[in-house]
């Protein structure tokens, strides 16, 4: 039936994204998330947090388990050079894959103590969360490697491992954005779709400027098609954040996901000042290397 | 490897049925006991992991795990949703609820408090702290009367002022303006400005620092 064959011919394909993925494609997601927290870290004048008034500093996650004079210790220009220091070494030592397990463990642990030093003066935003929780996927896979390894007398590839991380990321990836669309759809319901809530938070970031300061977001008022696009690709945008996961399972879905979702990070760059420069990155995963390039798929069993 | 033959878990078109029901019940019913909010996306969350669970390339991929991974997968997944669950995003960070823009919002005009600063050379610059101090992606909003009380206002003016000065030797701050701004949601037609309209709030002076 014709029909059923345009649609099966725009649906495409239904394949578990890196399911082919072998140890090449692991190894170079592995330098690749260690080297955009390099760079994250070299850019970071992390020490300057210093000079900030200490009672503004409201310790989150595990900076919160720690004693006060732990903390103070850390505030310092001397603490807050060493914390640096130490995270990037050991990252430097992550991109050389020895003893992965043990330092992909001990990056997670710093990655996560300066996320939440870095979130202590303000509200605990979701940029980079998603890249931090990749690093936990690494080391978190790399130590199931070695038990198994160890431990088990299951008889399984090694080379068939390399798809589990690379999915595992990729489906927090997508859980991040669906969880943030059923979030907005159930709390905020038709309301935040028909009124000015869009414009609104628009205004709010652009006024409030951040790192990057386009100073455009606040004449969006004077602007009625920029006020129209912004309405209509709410509802938009959050319909592609609830069906991310479906990124894992169709190519011709992907293709129009990253396009739309890319152009919309960068809308929110220019009208809000936001930018999630590292969920951009990662949406090189969402491409399935291994199925394109022979060399980056596991050795059949 | 799954077989065609294998039964389902829950019987598709009863928990279909059932599960929404129970979102009513729970919700909806005169002691809604646990909001909509947590059961409504409960509900959406279940059909897309209910239909991963019965697509065979997942179900294949699972089952091809080794146990310690699949113990780990599980591990991952599950921590980020319950971390969503815990509609807390500071106690658990990175296992956070995931909520961006999830609220109506409808201030008219929209607000925004500010520290401008003059230099010695008479220059005009906002003294932003997320330029100031690049590791904070964000700092709370200055008008918000529980993060900051009128003290710490004034400490962070002077951070400002001081982080400025140590990049800006030659031209100095010598006063800092706390100021309000506004911006119209529906300005009268062909309104156009070069800024947001202003007010002072309070100033302070720094003419004395070196």
């Amino acid at each position: 039936m014709p029909v059923a064959q345009t649609l099966r011919l725009l649906i495409g394909p239904l394949e578990l994204l890196h399911e082919q993925a072998g140890p090449r494609l692991l190894r170079l997601t592995r330098l690749g998330l260690f080297l955009l927290w390099i760079v994250k870290l070299l850019l970071d004048p992390l020490w300057r947090l210093a000079y900030l008034p200490r009672e503004l500093f409201q310790p989150i996650g595990i900076l919160a388990l720690l004693p006060s004079a732990t903390i103070d210790n850390l505030m310092t220009p001397t603490g807050l050079t060493a914390l640096w220091l130490v995270t990037l070494t050991v990252l430097v030592i992550g991109l050389t894959n020895k003893a992965f397990p043990l330092t992909s463990t001990l990056a997670a642990i710093l990655l996560t103590a300066y996320s939440c030093l870095i979130r202590g003066f303000g509200p605990a935003v979701h940029t980079d969360t998603v890249a931090l929780l990749a690093v936990y996927v690494l080391a978190g896979f790399a130590w199931a490697d070695f038990f198994q390894t160890k431990f088990s007398k299951e008889k399984s590839s090694p080379s068939a491992w390399s798809s589990y991380p690379l999915v595992t990321i990729v489906a927090l990836l997508c859980l991040s954005y669906c969880l943030v669309g059923y979030s907005r759809f159930i709390r905020g319901g038709l309301p935040v779709f028909t009124g000015d809530t869009m414009e609104v938070w628009a205004i709010d970031a652009s006024l409030r400027a951040y790192y990057f300061n386009t100073n455009i977001g606040w004449h969006i008022p004077e602007w009625p098609l920029v006020v129209f696009m912004l309405k209509a690709g709410l509802p938009v945008i959050t319909l592609f954040e609830m069906t991310a996961p479906l990124c894992l399972v169709s190519s011709h879905y992907r293709w129009i996901f990253i396009p739309v979702m890319f152009s919309f990070h960068l809308l929110s760059l220019v009208v809000m000042n936001i930018f999630f420069f590292d969920d951009m990155l990662l949406y090189l995963l969402l491409i399935d290397w291994s199925r394109k390039f022979p060399a980056l798929r596991s050795a059949p069993k | 490897m799954t077989t065609s033959e294998e039964k389902p878990l829950w019987l598709p078109p009863i928990s279909l049925v059932i599960v929404p029901l129970c979102v009513v019940m729970v919700s909806f019913s005169p002691w809604r006991f646990i909001p909509f909010n947590v059961t409504g996306q409960a509900l959406l969350l279940f059909i897309m992991l209910r239909a991963f669970c019965y697509w065979p390339p997942m179900v294949r991929w699972v089952k091809s795990m080794p146990v310690f991974h699949r113990a780990m997968f599980a591990l991952l997944i599950g921590s980020m949703i319950v971390g969503h669950y815990t509609l807390d995003s500071r106690t658990f960070y990175p296992y956070v609820s995931w909520f961006i823009f999830p609220t109506v919002r409808e201030d008219d005009p929209v607000t925004c408090r500010e520290f401008i600063a003059t230099t010695a050379g008479g220059k005009k610059v906002r003294l932003i702290v997320e330029q100031l101090f690049p590791s904070i992606v964000q700092i709370y909003p200055l008008d918000d009367p529980k993060q900051y009380t009128p003290a710490q206002l004034d400490h962070l003016a002077a951070a400002l002022a001081t982080a400025y000065n140590r990049r800006h030797a030659d031209d100095p701050v010598r006063q800092v303006d706390l100021v309000v701004m506004a911006v119209k949601l529906h300005p009268p037609a062909a309104e156009s400005r070069a800024e947001p309209s202003c007010q002072l709030l309070k100033r302070y002076d720094f003419s004395s620092d070196r």
